[in-house]
C-alpha cells in the first residue's frame, strides 16, 4: 500500500482556505478515501446518524505527480482528524512561503503515507506525512491516521458512496447562504426540529414549531433545477404555511423534518465559498440534500473537478 | 396579505417597526435570567413589557407608538397578555439581519390568541412567527412609585459609569448601600460583604460623569446586589456607545427607580452619513425602568 503525491498550489488553497475549515465544522473525524482518479473526504458515511458530507476532488485539482497503489484496486481509505490535517497543511504553507521567497519550485509540499514507530511504542503506526523541502532545510510533519480500512470496509465505504449519489428530483437554489445561516443559527435558540419543504414552484419553506411558538421562513421564486411546476394563482395571497400545505397535498412539494443543528451544519459549508447552493429532498423523502456548485474561475461553467454535497438524515420518515 | 387586510378590523393591534434590533436591545436590557415571564400591555399609547422577580424587582420597557412606523390600536380597555420574554426576544432576533434594517409587522390576537410576527420588507422572502400567549398572572405588587418628599431625590449618571460601578461592587457582593447627600453633593455606593468597597461620585468634581443631581437631605438605603446588578447587567451596547445617561430616583420608602434610554432609531450602519452629521432621530427612544425595593432592615438615616 503506497501513496505519494505533491500538493499543488491550487490544491493547498482549496484545502487550507476553503474545504478543510468547512469540513472541520462537519465533524472532527472524516474518512480520506484515495483512488486512482479521485480524492474523497467523507463524513458519517459508515455511521448511520449525523450529516453525511461528500467532498470529491479529481486528483489534478489537488495534486501532481500522484502515485497510489494497493492490492485493493489501488484504493486506500483511512480516518483522519480534520483539524490536525488542516494544521499540518497550514504550517506547511507558512514554511513554504518563508522558504520560497525566490519563487523556486523546489520547495514543494509532498504528502505520503508512512508507517513509523512513535516514541515509547513498539507498534508501527500509520501517518500521513507532510514534507516541505526548503533551500537548506526540510520540515516533516506527521499527522496520525487510523489503520487503513480493510478490503471489506473499503467496499462498504464505496457502496455507501455510490448510494449517496442519488439526486433529488427538484432542487432549489438558495439565494443567500449567509442570510439563511444567520436565520437558522438564531432559530436554534427557539426549537430543535426543522420542517423543510421544497416545492416545484421554487419555494423553500423552513419552520420550527414547539408548544409555545411557531417560527418559519419562506423563500419564494427560487431557481429550480429538475422537475418544476407553475404555481397556481390562488396560492399567491395565502400565508406561507397554507401555501406549503397545499403544495404538499397537490404532490408538488415534499416535506421532511431534520435536526436544526444538522441544517445549520450544512450551511457552514458556505466556508468552501461555493458559487451556488441547492437544496432538494431525495426521492421518498429519504434525506435532505444540499449540493454546492463550483464554477471554473471567471466563467459560469461548472467545475467538474470539485464537488461537495451533504445529506441530512430525516428524523421522521413518515 | 389580503387576509390580513380583512381581519385588521377585528384585531386589537397591528403595528410595524423598522428597527427590530432596537427592540431586541431594549427588551434584552430587562432579561436578567433565562426563564422570565413577561406581561405585555397594549394601549393606544404603545406597548409596555413588564417583568418582575420575587416581588422585589420590576422592570418595564415602554415602546411608545411613535417608535412604530404604523400603529393601529382598536381594542377596548388595555389587553394584557403573557409571553416568555426569552422566547420572544430569541424569536425577534431571528428577524434581525445584521447590516439590514428589518421591517416587521406585529399583530394581536391571532385565531388562537397568538402574537403574530411577520417580516414585511421583501416579497419573495418572508419570516413569520406565531407566539402562544397566556393569560398573565396578576402583578404581585403594585410598584406605585411615589416621590419621597416635596423635592425629588434623583441623580443622572452616565450609563457606562453606572454599569462599571455596579460591576465593581460585585466583589463585596450581597448588599449595596446607596447614599445621597446634599453637602457636598455626592452619591455613594458602598458594598459590604467579603470586604468593603465604596464608590463616591462627587457632583462638582465629575460633572461629565454625574450629569444631574437633586437632593435636599441625606438618605441612604440598602439594596440586594443581585437586583441592583439586574438593572445594568444587560444594558445594550448602543446605550454605552451613544454615551447616554441613566436616571436614578429614590422614592418613598427607599424604592429605587432606574431609568435607561435605548435608541430604536434605524440602524446607523445603514446611514453612516446621517450619524456623522450628528443627526439623531430624537423621538425614537425606548424607555426602560427598573424598580428595586430596598432591603427591609434599613438601619439608615432616613427622613
Amino acid at each position: 500500500m503506497k501513496f505519494k503525491a505533491f500538493l499543488t498550489e491550487n490544491g493547498v488553497n482549496l484545502l487550507e482556505k476553503r474545504f478543510l475549515p468547512a469540513l472541520d465544522k462537519m465533524g472532527k473525524i472524516c474518512h480520506l478515501f484515495l483512488t486512482r482518479e479521485h480524492t474523497f473526504f467523507l463524513h458519517n458515511l459508515l455511521s448511520g446518524d449525523g450529516v453525511q458530507s461528500i467532498a470529491q476532488f479529481q486528483k489534478e485539482a489537488l495534486f501532481d505527480d500522484y502515485r497510489i497503489s494497493s492490492q485493493n484496486e489501488d484504493r486506500i481509505a483511512f480516518a483522519i482528524d480534520i483539524s490536525l490535517l488542516n494544521r499540518a497543511v497550514r504550517s506547511s504553507v507558512s514554511i513554504c512561503s518563508e522558504l520560497g521567497g525566490d519563487g523556486s519550485t523546489a520547495n514543494r509540499l509532498q504528502i505520503k503515507l508512512v508507517k513509523k514507530l512513535p516514541p515509547n511504542s513498539t507498534l508501527p503506526t500509520p501517518f500521513l506525512t507532510f514534507e516541505t523541502k526548503g533551500y537548506k532545510s526540510a520540515v516533516i510533519q506527521d499527522v496520525p491516521i487510523s489503520k487503513p480500512l480493510s478490503r471489506a470496509q473499503v467496499l462498504e465505504l464505496q457502496t455507501a458512496l455510490d448510494m449517496a449519489q442519488d439526486l433529488p428530483q427538484t432542487l432549489v437554489q438558495v439565494p443567500d447562504l449567509n442570510q439563511l445561516q444567520n436565520f437558522v443559527d438564531r432559530m436554534k435558540h427557539v426549537g430543535d426540529l426543522l420542517n423543510v419543504s421544497i416545492s416545484k414552484y421554487g419555494d423553500l419553506h423552513v419552520q420550527t414549531s414547539t408548544t409555545l411558538i411557531t417560527l418559519g421562513a419562506e423563500f419564494r421564486k427560487l431557481l429550480v433545477v429538475g422537475e418544476r411546476a407553475v404555481p397556481p394563482p390562488e396560492d399567491q395571497n395565502v400565508s406561507a404555511q397554507i401555501r406549503s400545505e397545499r403544495a404538499i397535498l397537490r404532490g408538488d412539494a415534499q416535506l421532511v423534518q431534520v435536526n436544526v443543528k444538522h441544517f445549520s451544519k450544512s450551511l457552514q459549508c458556505h466556508l468552501v465559498k461555493p458559487d451556488c447552493a441547492f437544496y432538494g429532498i431525495a426521492p421518498q423523502g429519504a434525506c435532505l440534500t444540499v449540493i454546492f456548485q463550483f464554477f471554473i474561475p471567471g466563467t459560469r461553467q461548472t467545475d467538474k473537478s470539485i464537488s461537495l454535497h451533504c445529506r441530512l438524515p430525516v428524523l421522521d420518515p413518515s | 396579505m389580503s387576509s390580513s387586510a380583512v381581519d385588521a378590523e377585528a384585531l386589537d393591534l397591528v403595528c410595524q417597526l423598522d428597527n427590530v434590533q432596537g427592540m431586541v436591545d431594549a427588551l434584552s436590557a430587562v432579561r436578567w435570567k433565562r426563564n422570565q415571564d413577561a406581561v405585555i400591555e397594549l394601549s393606544e399609547h404603545g406597548v409596555v413589557f413588564i417583568v418582575e422577580e420575587t416581588g422585589c424587582l420590576q422592570a418595564k420597557v415602554y415602546l411608545q407608538r411613535e417608535l412604530f412606523t404604523r400603529y393601529e390600536y382598536s381594542a377596548q380597555g388595555r389587553p394584557r397578555l403573557g409571553v416568555s420574554l426569552g422566547l420572544f426576544v430569541d424569536c425577534l432576533n431571528t428577524f434581525s439581519v445584521p447590516g439590514h434594517s428589518s421591517f416587521i409587522e406585529i399583530r394581536y390576537p391571532g385565531p388562537d390568541m397568538q402574537l403574530l410576527l411577520k417580516s414585511v420588507d421583501s416579497l419573495d422572502a418572508c419570516i413569520y412567527a406565531e407566539i402562544k400567549t397566556r393569560i398573565p398572572d396578576s402583578i404581585s405588587w403594585d410598584y406605585n412609585f411615589e416621590p419621597a418628599g416635596s423635592t425629588p431625590l434623583t441623580f443622572t449618571v452616565k450609563s457606562a459609569a453606572l454599569k462599571e460601578a455596579i460591576d465593581d461592587l460585585e466583589w463585596p457582593g450581597s448588599s449595596i448601600q446607596i447614599k445621597l447627600q446634599p453637602v457636598p453633593p455626592a452619591v455613594t455606593f458602598r458594598g459590604e460583604g467579603h470586604g468593603d468597597l465604596q464608590i463616591d461620585l462627587m457632583y462638582y468634581v465629575n460633572t461629565d460623569l454625574l450629569v444631574a443631581f437633586h437632593c435636599d437631605r441625606q438618605v441612604s438605603y440598602w439594596y440586594k446586589y443581585k437586583f441592583l446588578r439586574s438593572t445594568t447587567s444587560n444594558i445594550p451596547n448602543s446605550v454605552i456607545k451613544d454615551n447616554r445617561g441613566s436616571k436614578l430616583t429614590i422614592g418613598r420608602g427607599g424604592m429605587l427607580k432606574v431609568q435607561h434610554l435605548v435608541s430604536v432609531a434605524r440602524s446607523s450602519t445603514l446611514y453612516p452619513h446621517i450619524d456623522s452629521a450628528g443627526y439623531k432621530q430624537p423621538s425614537r427612544i425606548a424607555y426602560i425602568e427598573f424598580f428595586v425595593k430596598p432591603e427591609e432592615d434599613e438601619d439608615a438615616v432616613n427622613d
